[in-house]
Parts: structure tokens; C-alpha cells; sequence
């Protein structure tokens, strides 16, 4: 019985061990959902926040529903087909990127600027200059973009007043087709370049100090010390930079709501702004649901190319 | 110095890749698979008949059972003396309904609030609709249909304008009363026209002249305008379009009609007082305060605005202020302006009881001069006009005489439910003639593809 005694025991082993695997295995369980119920309050908020809109909008933009219609008719794509044969999608997808690469161009080159020409810590004359250039970041932009419309007046803005000293005429900024979208850049540009200039500046003070003194030994020039050190060790704040004002570019509204509301003739149509015209005056919803959704691709596709590009020209100190 | 990336971020990445892949695969080829589908036009023509409309119920018109109503609105600071003497006043007549005010903004606030009240299933009993977006409300059935309530209580529907009546009608089916009405007239200045020894034209074929002595020029350059015409609401030179034997749509309207050779008679006059240098046109965004500011000045001798406004420039101007109906052509019309008073379709039936004696309340001959004066818009009621009290109301505004002597040519807006989208795109006609000086003429044909895309898409 030899045989039998062992295979008893065997079993009772192997029993006493699926119990202590399974408990261990319970106890790891309770420890996950102890640790997901902490988590519980904020996917709760999301979910009725986010989640809930974002597959409810998923679902309006294959239907025809116009906000106030009892039923929601399924349209299939139609939607989606509609838009992306539309001449006008491509003019406010073209309006969206002009606006977003003069903005990111303009916010990032100018606040770099300031970064160089102000990072001085011993001086409180510096400080205030930054302070100085820092402030528009906090002010709201629908004050902003009221401010502006009256500087950009044709009339009687202080533009024009300005422009007048060097013997040009006066130009309608905002009713000018081709100047309404520069004027919108530049407010965004004027809000925006502190905080990218605050961000180069905590950016350049993390570069050790050895690197330059080791290229200044070998007798390296200050540009060359800029080129070779400076640009690729800010590269991490300025991939950050690109893609944060990337993104808040892509969704531009407040400034075209107040300043040019889409025009003139549909200059500054920019896509956000044609999503809530189409939603909320042409009461189309399940059609503005599907641009939203275009908008949502085409703005992860592009944050996406950032990422990839960014692994190859990104350099992290260290 | 030259670390990329750390490796966690070089596992992770490849992951995400292939779950965004398979997410815009699954997108794309629901697009891709998925069907469009169709759909028909229909028309808004149809004169109101009550019937086969049964009356409301007499029992809920006694009902004194307390309650409290909700009016949406959006009448600006000025207005608001006006509204609640009107409400206090009702409250006397109907202690046991409280009605409560609320501002909601402007037309377009106002609008994209109910719209949202009616997706979320809790409406007000009554609110205001601006004029032109009565047909797309009351296409999805968010107003009540007043056919019952005037039927019981044999409102005299005659004694309204009849134009100003119709706008707030559709389908055959009156949604609303007017309430605060205007309509775009020609405001002048009185002192210049009389110094000039000219009188405002009345017809299409006086305007060459009247610009020929009324318009100023140095050189190329005219400091002095005959005449403006807003470019930025369509609601200005839609009349202008009708007047001058056009229409905007077929009359099933099913297709556009811009195109047409006597719709274009307008947009070519303007073209052409424009190219003269005869006539200036604003655009866009600020050009109203623009166009407003150049009167004052004296820069334009007259300019076609709502009559809403006159009450501005009376007070603004430092001459003589004189309003005259738009000129006309074939006919003479102009289209009607501001907002009506609606019942909302989903209130409860005690609600519209008394929605329905508070919209009775507020459009009554009785109220009629006394309302329409405290907020700056036109009595809508013939008996009022007529009576003792409207001839002292046009002692005060002699400049409204103007208009009611074309009482029934004030004309509804063409209603239909894509109205809002497809306007802008013959607005943007005028645009492309004022900002940057092309020929309307072929582009009225671009834009009437485009408008015959918007209502084949419509359903």
C-alpha cells in the first residue's frame, strides 16, 4: 500500500495547495478591487461626464436628430459621407491647420526668444519683464478677443490710428478676408508666448552648466553652444509645448465667437466653431456629432505622428 | 545625454498602436458599410382653418387652481418696464396664475435653451421665437398648435396684420401670435433731404435720381452715400428680392430660385449702385454699429435698419430723423422682424391653459399701443391703430406712419425649415459683391447648387 499511501498524500498536498493558491489568489482579488474602489468616485464623474457624452455623441452622429425631434432616425454613414465630400469641410480643416501652424510656430519661436533675452535669475528688472509678458496668459480670452475687436476697428480702432502714422490706409482687420485669421493668430499669440516663454526658461535652467563650460573649453561659439546644446536639451518642453498648444489651437473658438464669429465669408471658419454653428443654429446635431468625431481622429492621428516623430528628435538629459 | 526614450515607453507604445489601429479600422468600416438614406421636401403654404379643429376645453378655462407658468424671453434691459407692467397687470386679471420671467438672451440663446428644455423633456409653458425660426420648431413639434384655444374663446384673428399674423403661422396651423414686431424701413435724414429738396424714393426706377443728387464725391472717392443697405442679414434684402419679382425658392419649394433672372434684377442694382459709388454696404461682424455711426455722422444720407432702431436714432441724432418704406418694384414689400409669443408643446395642459390666457393677455387690442410703445416695436392690431389712444401713438412716432400705411404689405420671411443654412449661403453672395467686389451674377448660379444640395439633404 505503499503506492496508495503516497498517492494519498500527493493529493491532500496537492489539495492544501489549491487551497492556499486560491486564497492568495482571493486575497489578490479583494486587494484589486479595494484599490479599483478608490478609483470609483473619479471613473464615476468621468463616466456620467465623459464617457456617457462621448458614446452618446458616437451614436447621434449616425442619426439625423436635430435636437428637438422626438425620434432619432439611424442615417447610417450619411453623415460622415456628407462631410467628407463638402467643400466646406476642407475649407475649415484648412482654416483649423493655418490657424493651429501660425499659432504653435508663432507662440513657440517668439516665446523662445523671450526665454533667451530674459533668463536672467539676478535681476528683478527681468523678473517684472517676464511678469510683464506673462500676464496676458491669465487673462480670459473672451476679454481678450473684446479688447481686440475694438483695437482692430475699422473705424475708429487703435490699429489703424497706429498704421496711420506710416502713411497706410485703414484696414477693416476682422471684415478683411484675408487678414481676420493673421488678427485671431495674434491674439492667441500675444496670450500664449509668456507661457511658453516661463517653460524655456524652467527648461534652460535644468541644463547643467558643465555642458557649456566643457563646450566653451573646446571653444565652441555661443551659437554654436545654442545649436548643440540649448535646442536639444529643450527638446522634452518643446514637444510638450507643441503638442499642449497643438491641440488647444486645433479647438480654437472663443477668440472667432467674440471676434469674426466664422467669417468674413467663412475666413476664419475654423472647425470647432462650424461644429456649434451646425449644432446649435442649424440645429443639425447628428451632423455636428460626426464632425466632432472627424475632429477627435484627426486630432489623435496627429498627436499620435507627434509621438512617433518625437522618439527619434527628442533628447532626454541623462 | 543622448538617451532616448525609456524602455517602458518603448513596450507600451507598440500596444497602443495596434488598439488605435483596430479602433479607426472599426470606424472606417462602419463608414464604409453603413447606407445613407433618403428622404422628401415639403411645404409650408396653406392658409389657417380652424374647421376641423376642436375647441379646447371649457372646464380648464374656469379652473382657478393656483399655478405657476414659466415665460422664456428675450427682451433687452429696455424692454423690460414694459414686461412687467404687462405681467402685474395680468396677475390682477388672473390671480391664480403666476407667471415667471426668464431672460435668456438673445434670439440665438434663447433658441439654443429650448432646444436643449425640449432633449431634456422639461419645457416652459411659453416663450418668445424669433420670426424666422418659427418653421423649424414647429416642423419637429416643439410648439403647440393655438387652433383649439382661439377656436373656444373666438379670437377675432382679422383685427392682427395679416402678414404679421401668417409669419407665425405653418402649415396650416397657427403656432403663435405676434408679439414684438418690426420691419426693415428706410431711415433718413429729414434736414439733409429737405436742404437737398429730395424726397425718399418710393419706387426702384427713382433711385438713380435720388443718388444723382444726394450722393458726395472727391475724386473717385465718395464722402457722402445716397443709401446702405446691410450685407450682414439676409432679412434686409430678401424684400428687395420679392420686390423686385423674385422669389428665393420655387413656389413648392423644392428648389432654389436665386438664380433666377428676375432674382437677380436686385442683387445687379446693387452691384451696380455699389460699383457708382451710390450706395454703401456693410458686412459682417461690427458692421451694423459702423453703418449706425456713418448715418449719425451724416456720411449716409439714408439707411435701410430695423424700425426697432428708430427710437436710437431719434435720441442719437442731431437732425431730423424720417422713416420711409423700402422702394419697391413689381411690388412693395417688407418682410417682418422680432419675435412671437409660443406655447410649448410639451407644458401640461393646466400650463397651456394658462400659457394660452397670458399669450391671449399679451397680444390683446386692449394692451396693444401701450405694450408696443414701451418696448420700441409696432402695435400689430388694427382696432388699436384705429383707436383714440393709436392716434396719440402716432403723434408721438409720426415716423410710423410711414409704415402703417403699408400695414398688409409687411410680409412673413419665407418660412422654411432650413432657412437658417441655406440663407447663408446666398449672404455669402453679398459678401464676395461687398468685400471683395466680384460680379454676383454667375455666383448667385454656384449658389443656388448649393442651396439645392442643402434641400435635398433637408428631411
Amino acid at each position: 500500500m505503499p503506492m496508495e499511501t503516497s498517492k494519498q498524500m500527493t493529493k491532500a498536498a496537492s489539495k492544501r495547495a489549491t487551497a492556499s493558491v486560491s486564497k492568495r489568489m482571493s486575497h489578490t482579488v479583494i486587494e484589486k478591487w479595494k484599490d479599483f474602489s478608490f478609483a470609483v468616485p473619479a471613473l464615476l464623474f468621468m463616466g456620467v461626464f465623459l464617457y456617457y457624452p462621448l458614446g452618446y455623441s458616437i451614436y447621434l452622429s449616425f442619426t439625423n436628430w436635430n435636437m428637438t425631434r422626438p425620434v432619432k432616425k439611424f442615417v447610417g454613414a450619411d453623415n460622415y459621407t456628407r462631410l467628407l465630400s463638402s467643400p466646406d469641410f476642407y475649407h475649415s480643416l484648412k482654416v483649423t491647420f493655418l490657424y493651429t501652424f501660425m499659432d504653435v510656430v508663432l507662440t513657440l519661436a517668439i516665446g523662445l526668444l523671450f526665454a533667451l533675452l530674459l533668463n536672467v535669475s539676478s535681476s528683478r528688472l527681468f523678473g517684472f519683464m517676464r511678469g510683464v509678458i506673462f500676464m496676458p496668459y491669465y487673462v480670459s480670452m473672451v476679454v481678450a478677443a473684446m479688447v481686440f475687436t475694438w483695437i482692430y476697428n475699422g473705424q475708429y480702432g487703435l490699429l489703424n490710428n497706429v498704421v496711420s502714422w506710416f502713411g497706410m490706409d485703414p484696414v477693416e482687420w476682422l471684415n478683411n478676408p484675408s487678414t481676420a485669421l493673421p488678427a485671431l493668430v495674434a491674439v492667441s499669440v500675444w496670450k500664449g508666448v509668456g507661457f511658453a516663454m516661463i517653460l524655456f526658461i524652467a527648461g534652460m535652467r535644468g541644463i547643467p552648466a558643465e555642458y557649456y563650460e566643457a563646450a566653451s573649453i573646446d571653444g565652441a561659439s555661443k551659437f554654436r553652444q545654442f545649436r548643440n546644446i540649448t535646442l536639444p536639451l529643450l527638446s522634452p518642453m518643446t514637444l510638450f509645448l507643441v503638442i499642449t498648444s497643438f491641440i488647444s489651437s486645433m479647438q480654437v473658438f472663443q477668440s472667432i465667437d467674440v471676434m469674426t464669429a466664422g467669417g468674413p465669408l467663412k475666413a476664419t471658419n475654423a472647425i470647432v466653431y462650424w461644429i456649434y454653428t451646425m449644432a446649435f443654429s442649424e440645429f443639425k446635431t447628428g451632423r455636428a456629432s460626426a464632425l466632432v468625431m472627424i475632429l477627435f481622429v484627426i486630432i489623435l492621428l496627429l498627436t499620435l505622428v507627434q509621438f512617433l516623430v518625437s522618439r527619434k528628435k527628442v533628447h532626454y538629459e541623462g | 545625454m543622448n538617451g532616448l526614450m525609456d524602455s517602458k515607453g518603448d513596450n507600451r507604445l507598440p500596444m497602443k498602436k495596434k488598439s488605435w489601429l483596430l479602433m479607426l479600422l472599426t470606424i472606417f468600416m462602419v463608414i464604409t458599410t453603413a447606407c445613407g438614406g433618403g428622404g422628401g421636401s415639403k411645404t409650408a403654404e396653406g392658409e389657417v382653418s380652424l374647421d376641423d379643429v376642436e375647441a379646447a376645453s371649457m372646464d380648464m378655462k374656469n379652473d382657478t387652481t393656483p399655478i405657476k407658468i414659466q415665460y422664456w424671453h428675450a427682451h433687452a434691459d429696455a424692454q423690460l418696464e414694459g414686461l412687467n407692467y404687462m405681467i402685474s397687470e395680468f396677475q390682477k386679471k388672473y390671480p391664480h396664475i403666476t407667471v415667471e420671467p426668464v431672460f435668456q438672451g438673445g434670439y440665438p440663446d434663447l433658441h439654443k435653451k429650448l432646444s436643449a428644455a425640449v432633449a431634456a423633456n422639461d419645457v416652459p409653458a411659453v416663450t418668445n421665437v424669433e420670426v424666422s425660426s418659427l418653421a423649424n420648431f414647429a416642423d419637429s413639434g416643439v410648439f403647440a398648435d393655438l387652433g383649439p384655444w382661439i377656436k373656444r374663446d373666438e379670437v377675432k384673428m382679422d383685427d392682427f396684420a395679416k402678414g404679421m399674423l401668417k409669419a407665425y403661422a405653418y402649415n396650416g396651423k397657427q403656432y403663435g401670435f405676434p408679439l414684438i414686431v418690426s420691419t426693415s424701413v428706410f431711415v433718413y435724414n429729414k434736414t439733409m433731404l429737405d436742404e437737398l429738396g429730395v424726397e425718399p424714393p418710393a419706387k426702384w426706377d427713382e433711385i438713380d435720381d435720388f443718388n444723382a443728387k444726394v450722393t458726395k464725391k472727391e475724386g473717385d472717392k465718395t464722402t457722402r452715400y445716397a443709401f446702405s443697405i446691410p450685407g450682414w442679414d439676409t432679412w434686409y434684402y430678401d424684400p428687395w428680392n420679392i420686390n423686385g419679382g423674385g422669389q428665393i425658392l420655387t413656389d413648392d419649394m423644392s428648389a432654389s430660385a436665386v438664380e433666377n433672372e428676375d432674382s437677380l434684377r436686385y442683387i445687379q442694382n446693387f452691384y451696380k449702385w455699389q460699383n457708382e459709388g451710390n450706395m454703401h454696404m456693410g458686412f459682417g461682424k461690427g458692421a451694423s454699429d459702423n453703418m449706425r455711426q456713418m448715418f449719425l455722422n451724416g456720411e449716409i444720407a439714408m439707411v435701410q435698419h430695423t424700425s426697432a432702431m428708430l427710437k436710437m436714432y431719434r435720441e442719437n441724432a442731431d437732425f431730423e430723423v424720417g422713416v420711409s418704406f423700402i422702394p419697391g418694384d413689381k411690388v412693395r414689400t417688407s418682410n417682418i422682424g422680432g419675435a412671437g409669443i409660443v406655447m410649448m408643446e410639451g407644458a401640461k395642459d393646466l400650463e397651456k391653459e394658462a400659457a394660452w390666457k397670458f399669450i391671449e393677455f399679451m397680444t390683446s387690442a386692449e394692451q396693444n399701443i401701450k405694450w408696443a410703445e414701451s418696448v420700441g416695436y409696432l402695435p400689430t392690431r388694427k382696432s388699436a391703430i384705429e383707436s383714440e389712444e393709436g392716434d396719440q401713438y402716432f403723434e408721438r412716432w409720426p415716423q410710423y406712419r410711414a409704415v402703417y400705411e403699408h400695414f398688409d404689405e409687411v410680409t412673413p420671411r419665407l418660412q422654411h425649415p432650413a432657412y437658417p443654412e441655406f440663407s447663408e449661403v446666398y449672404k455669402e453672395v453679398v459678401g464676395e459683391m461687398v468685400l471683395n467686389k466680384k460680379d454676383p451674377t454667375p455666383l448667385m448660379q454656384e449658389a443656388a447648387k448649393k442651396i439645392n444640395d442643402i434641400l435635398a439633404d433637408y428631411e
